[in-house]
């Protein structure tokens, strides 16, 4: 219930890994989308008050077509996501991992309706937290999820270093270990690497953490392939 | 295979799709040649053999980086070739010519109970408040009462407005502002079992039922149905057609047959938005039709009754007949 990765399988056998997103990133992507509309429509009503009645009638369509409208409008046309969701990382997608499309953003966004009684989205907060995938209300009957879109990498390259081969044979889980630490080490400042690296002095030998570190690279190397050349 | 000859292997057809994906999603590349570097025709080859490739790749324990990479591809690759391409204008014009009037036909008995819980209360109060006026007392609070007769007195200059809100464009826009987000709302409602839908529905038809009925009353009957019988057909018609929708969606959650609840929700979602999308159009030609046709006070009542009958009677032809006899 905890666990907010989805895998979502696939026609040709694999399984896409999506990470869900929960109602706090979406109530603050909701925020920010508050305040923008609310900084258009009060930027906008300025040269709209010296239309007079004109203005007035033009008022009430662009309060209509932001408070209905401009939900969809982003998410079919503009990538997945309104500014408030960009600002946020997240995108609506189908459940099974295509990009969202009309009907099923204008269903979602209909239904917001529904999902903001009582008051300040009740009971979409309530089906978010019932549902296996954070999907409120109007997400349940349009068949969507809300997602983080993965920007950043997670690890990097493993970097060059001399192989080295281990001293002693080491099993699956303990290669899987090291590569991971030399992927992440890209990623992670190096005191932390370092660190991490401390943590197996009999397999990196080593007496300071920075050689801990390259010996661990250098394994990793040998690990995958990489020869002394 | 170690993960580094599998690397320095495929790594040209890996960069070569994703090359593909940044040309499909429009972007450009500074240095770009001339020639795509995937034929088109081979792209979902080559995106099968990067799915194997990825599958390999977790079997085979490589490296994180190296399995995020190609997932990221893979996932880019999957919304590239699965997104559903939309047609833009031909589309709409199927809709009208054929896919609007086929899902109105389809739910056809959803509708009729959405016409009976809006014209029932709203006939019913027509015809028995001109025979008990105070009725329309319990009904309406007074003050909307004697705004709808100075709105459609001797005195009004254009029908149907208060002296003060007295322009088109202004009018129109209240009317989209109002009316579409009525029809949304009542839609919207069918989600709590169909009870929201069905409270607006007697709600609207109590509403406009007991003000014609005191209209009727008061023997301004002519200025009024001269106001109402140009936009009656679309909003009307488009009232009921919320209602539909909200009740397709309140079945579906009451009784969703052989599906489960969240199963049979979104189909019957995806089927009403054809009826929300076509009834949000009705209910913007009937505000247009409601800001700069229907208060002209300088045409003849027996013109403007002409005209709606006409209207009601195409929209019903329309409803019944359009559509039929065409492959889909």
């Amino acid at each position: 219930m905890l666990d907010t990765a989805r895998e979502i399988p696939t026609p040709e056998g694999i399984e896409l890994n999506l990470r869900l997103a929960g109602p706090v990133a979406r109530a603050l992507a909701w925020a920010v989308d508050l305040l923008l509309r609310v900084a258009v429509f009060g930027v906008l009503s300025i040269p709209l008050a010296m239309l007079g009645n004109v203005g007035g009638g033009i008022y009430l369509i662009l309060w209509f077509a932001l408070e209905w409208l401009y939900p969809t409008a982003f998410e079919v046309y503009f990538g997945g996501a309104t500014p408030g969701k960009r600002a946020l990382a997240l995108m609506v997608l189908h459940s099974d991992g295509t990009p969202v499309g009309l009907p099923a953003s204008l269903t979602r966004n209909l239904l917001r309706a529904v999902d903001f009684l009582p008051f300040l989205y009740g009971f979409g907060l309530l089906a978010m937290l019932l549902s296996r995938d954070f999907q409120r209300l109007g997400d349940i009957a349009a068949g969507t999820v809300v997602v983080y879109r993965e920007l950043d990498l997670q690890h990097g390259a493993i970097p060059l270093a001399v192989p080295l081969q281990p001293a002693r044979p080491l099993s699956a889980a303990e290669q899987r270990t090291l590569l991971d630490l030399a992927a992440r080490s890209q990623v992670l400042t190096p005191e932390r690497a370092q660190e991490l690296a401390s943590l197996a002095p009999r397999l990196t030998g080593a007496r300071d953490d920075a050689a801990a570190l390259g010996r661990v690279l250098s394994i990793a190397n040998y690990l995958i392939g990489r020869r002394p050349q | 295979m170690k993960q580094q000859a599998f690397e320095t292997h495929y790594a040209a057809r890996w960069d070569a799709f994703a090359d593909w994906l940044k040309r499909a999603g429009g972007q450009r590349t500074k240095t770009q040649p001339a020639e795509p570097a995937i034929d088109p025709m081979q792209v979902p080859a080559r995106y099968r053999e990067l799915c194997q490739h990825l599958a390999l790749a977790r079997d085979r324990q490589y490296s994180a980086d190296l399995i995020e990479r190609l997932s990221r591809l893979a996932l880019a690759g999957h919304q590239a070739l699965y997104a559903a391409r939309s047609r833009g204008l031909e589309r709409v014009w199927q809709f009208l010519r054929s896919g609007f009037p086929r899902a109105v036909r389809r739910d056809v008995r959803f509708v009729v109970l959405a016409a009976l819980l809006f014209f029932g209360p709203l006939l019913v109060l027509t015809f028995a408040i001109p025979e008990h006026p105070d009725f329309a007392y319990v009904v309406l609070p007074a003050k909307v009462l004697d705004d709808v007769q100075e709105m459609y007195g001797e005195a009004a200059k254009t029908l149907g407005r208060k002296r003060e809100a007295d322009t088109d464009v202004a009018m129109f826009g209240f009317y989209i502002f109002n009316n579409v987000r009525i029809g949304f709302q009542t839609f919207a409602g069918g989600l709590v079992f169909g009870l929201g839908t069905i409270f607006y529905l007697l709600y609207n038809g109590v509403f406009i039922g007991a003000i014609t009925g005191h209209i009727i009353h008061s023997g301004l009957a002519t200025q009024f149905f001269s106001f109402t019988s140009g936009h009656s057909a679309f909003e009307l018609g488009a009232i009921c057609l919320s209602g539909a929708a909200g009740l397709k969606l309140g079945h579906a959650v009451l009784a969703p047959g052989q599906l489960k609840r969240a199963a049979a929700l979104r189909a019957a979602a995806a089927e009403a938005v054809p009826l929300v999308a076509g009834l949000a159009g009705m209910l913007l030609v009937a505000a247009a039709i409601e800001a700069f046709w229907s208060p002209r006070t300088f045409l003849l009542p027996v013109v403007k009754y002409a005209v709606g009958g006409t209207l009601w009677l195409l929209l019903l032809l329309y409803f019944t007949f359009a559509g039929r006899g065409r492959a889909a």
